[in-house]
């Protein structure tokens, strides 16, 4: 019996140990920055990609080291499949980083993270306010990244006789109809999340106008987001059914369809402005332009533009070294190297800092400061947000108008796995 | 009375030393074991995502929510189908070819090396390395469209990159079972085989009565360990068709993560995991009755 009960306490302290420890840094409330004194190492989560390399963000912090001797910067690169997976794990750990970039708080994660209100450079960074959550702000980013962006192959549109880029969605099918004929690809997209990212991209400026409040309908019930993006789905559907887009597209990669793109096989491509990087860089035997999303008929073009933040920042409650962090993300958002360094790196834009643009960066340039407003898209950020996983669920949903869903099918499945949420 | 007072203390140390013996691997099975498993069940009644200090409770919420939700019943579905389809040719091929490479010549030496390749390839590296063969531009495709043929949708087609998952998933796990045969091969006694020749059987006569039945240990270990391994499959998924297209190659596994990390939902994703975990032990549980009842009637 003595064992049994000594084996039984044994796991009931370790459950209790472990069930502390899921808590991460939990036990934290109140905004109180001090703490951690001025010397240690901050450790800062942040994204990888192509064009955010785990060197680059090396070298990107340096001169902060350098201007706080006794202070080392550890740049972590998620171990989960993206920060966003990766931050959970190391919060149910006990070991979360101090500083995490690329994910935005909501009312989950604000939880968590250092309350950055009342920190006076806050107010003058890009989107800071419109990524408030219950009006307190958590994150701070160094730019906007503007989404809905269509480019497109210059010699392409003029093989196919259009003059100019399209203003209206109908104008667009026109063209592409025009682009096929003249033995083009009209649409590069892909399996991943581009299926689905593209169609949201596509469908900001039209939706922000008519429906201005789409997140505040969406969460009161007076608006269904499969409902609203009905038009969009049968358009699509459509472009499909027409061989506007490639019907086996799914079994291609994100990278693949850039490369296709490139390749000059595709003669337009909806994305987002960090892919200006990739196109400074690329080899192709084209000039590549860009216009924004066409509305519907009858809309105002330019509509506004869905922008996210560009490398969104927020200081973990728990951080060992709070007062440190607060100093390296400031440093991060204001110092006027360091933003252009990272605006550069990622092609992202914030007004009042200039830096060297590539010809189809000045254009997006053009195009967002041409814009009526900028609108939050998708799953959004601060207090405009659609449940978590929203974007996954949509590109889901939306890939299974290539295998043979109807879009009033898809616009149902979008709907009821918003209400399974809410 | 001299007897006794003698025995008791030795008893009471015995008892002692064999409790400091065990605890050494008790307290590792309960950290590495019991308390994990603790743990997600107790999350699995929670709505814990992740990030919030104190999770509430919901009691079998999740469960019930998990029982009517078609995109875990489609998962599921996708993650029988692998885990059995996958057994059957994983096993198939791994004792065709232990057959085949069962001899000490430097031909069989190599082809064992080549055939357990694959396995020491991480399955995201596989997923890659066949997404780049078999995407809609990939190698193969390339090669057909050269040649005037359409795309060969491999992983464009809800079945066939199903299909095309499975067949991945064999061949990067297959390289295990030839071992494992090869071992069993080699331990079946040289004396039953000549005695079957010697009365005149055939080959196949000889593997079907003779060397086949000596094996079922072996088949069974095989089987069990596939079914097991196919059945948490998540890495590959992510690196081939990262769950596409439309959500038609997800992994009960892969939906596990995904609801867990991705949506923040760690209570859902711990009832997902319970609920694998129950049916793992189950069907490995089953698998292993049936093969033993077979072997005792080969036995018998």
């Amino acid at each position: 019996m003595r064992p049994r009960h000594l084996s039984r306490a044994a796991v009931g302290a370790l459950l209790s140990l472990a069930l502390a420890a899921c808590g991460g840094g939990g036990g934290f409330s109140g905004g109180n920055t001090s703490g951690g004194g001025d010397k240690g190492t901050v450790r800062m989560l942040v994204n990888i990609t192509p064009n955010l390399t785990q060197s680059y963000w090396t070298e990107l912090v340096k001169p902060f080291e350098r201007a706080h001797p006794g202070v080392h910067v550890k740049i972590e690169a998620p171990t989960g499949k993206s920060v966003a997976d990766t931050l959970p794990q190391q919060l149910a750990a006990g070991n979360a980083p101090d500083v995490v970039e690329q994910l935005t708080a909501d009312r989950t994660r604000a939880s968590q993270m250092l309350d950055l209100t009342d920190q006076p450079w806050v107010k003058g960074t890009p989107l800071a306010q419109q990524a408030a959550v219950g009006g307190r702000i958590y994150t701070v980013g160094v730019g906007e990244q503007a989404q809905s962006l269509i480019f497109y192959n210059k010699a392409a549109f003029a093989k196919a006789g259009i003059q100019q880029p399209p203003k209206t969605l109908d104008e667009l099918t026109q063209d592409m109809g025009r682009l096929k004929a003249a033995g083009y690809l009209p649409l590069q997209t892909a399996g991943d999340f581009v299926t689905g990212l593209q169609l949201l991209q596509l469908a900001d400026p039209s939706l922000a106008q008519s429906h201005p409040q789409w997140y505040q309908d969406v969460k009161a019930g007076r608006l269904k987001v499969g409902e609203s993006l009905l038009p969009h789905l049968r358009l699509y559907k459509s472009w499909i059914a027409q061989g506007y887009v490639d019907k086996n597209a799914m079994g291609l990669k994100y990278p693949d369809s850039q490369t296709r793109f490139f390749a000059g096989k595709a003669a337009m491509y909806i994305m987002g402005s960090w892919f200006t990087a990739a196109e400074a860089t690329a080899k192709k035997d084209f000039e590549v332009g860009v216009f924004p999303a066409p509305v519907q008929t009858g809309q105002r073009s330019p509509g506004p533009q869905g922008a996210t933040m560009a490398a969104p920042y927020m200081i973990l409650k728990s951080a060992e070294h709070r007062a440190l962090a607060l100093k390296l993300v400031q440093w991060l958002v204001t110092d006027k190297s360091a933003v252009t360094s990272q605006l550069q790196q990622d092609g992202n834009f914030r007004p009042g800092f200039d830096r060297r643009f590539t010809p189809l960066e000045r254009q997006v340039q053009q195009i967002l400061d041409a814009a009526p407003a900028t609108v939050p898209q998708g799953e959004g950020y601060g207090d405009d947000t659609l449940p978590n996983g929203f974007n996954d669920a949509w590109n889901t949903q939306v890939q299974g108008l290539y295998v043979g869903r109807s879009p009033e099918k898809v616009a149902a499945a979008v709907d009821q796995w918003v209400a399974s949420r809410s | 009375m001299t007897h006794a007072t003698h025995t008791k203390p030795s008893r009471r140390g015995e008892g002692f030393a064999t409790l400091l013996m065990v605890a050494p691997a008790t307290a590792l099975f309960a950290v590495m074991l019991v308390v994990p498993v603790g743990l997600a069940v107790y999350l699995s009644l929670t709505d814990w995502d992740g990030y919030s200090a104190r999770p509430h409770v919901v009691g079998m919420a999740n469960y019930a929510h998990l029982f009517g939700d078609p995109v875990m019943r489609h998962a599921a579905t996708v993650t029988l189908l692998a885990a059995i389809v996958g057994t059957a040719g994983m096993n198939l091929l791994g004792l065709g070819f232990a057959v085949l490479v069962n001899g000490s010549s430097r031909a069989n030496r190599f082809l064992r090396v080549v055939l357990f390749y694959p396995h020491v390839l991480s399955a995201l590296v596989v997923g890659f390395l066949w997404s780049a063969i078999l995407g809609t531009t990939g190698a193969v495709n390339s090669l057909v469209t050269a040649h005037g043929g359409s795309v060969l949708p491999f992983l464009s087609d809800p079945t066939w990159a199903v299909v095309t998952m499975i067949a991945v998933l064999v061949w990067a796990g297959f390289g295990v079972n030839v071992v494992l045969y090869l071992a069993g091969l080699q331990a079946v006694p040289a004396s039953l085989v000549e005695a079957a020749r010697i009365d005149g059987a055939s080959r196949w006569q000889v593997f079907r009565h003779v060397t086949l039945p000596a094996l079922g240990p072996v088949v069974t270990v095989n089987v069990v360990l596939s079914l097991v391994t196919l059945l948490k499959t998540y890495d590959l998924v992510v690196s081939l068709t990262a769950g596409g297209p439309a959500g038609q190659t997800q992994t009960l596994a892969y939906l596990i993560l995904w609801n867990s990390f991705h949506d923040n939902r760690l209570g859902f994703g711990s009832a997902q995991s319970v609920v694998l975990m129950v049916v793992t032990a189950a069907l490995a549980l089953i698998v292993t009755r049936l093969r033993r009842r077979g072997e005792m009637a080969v036995y018998s």
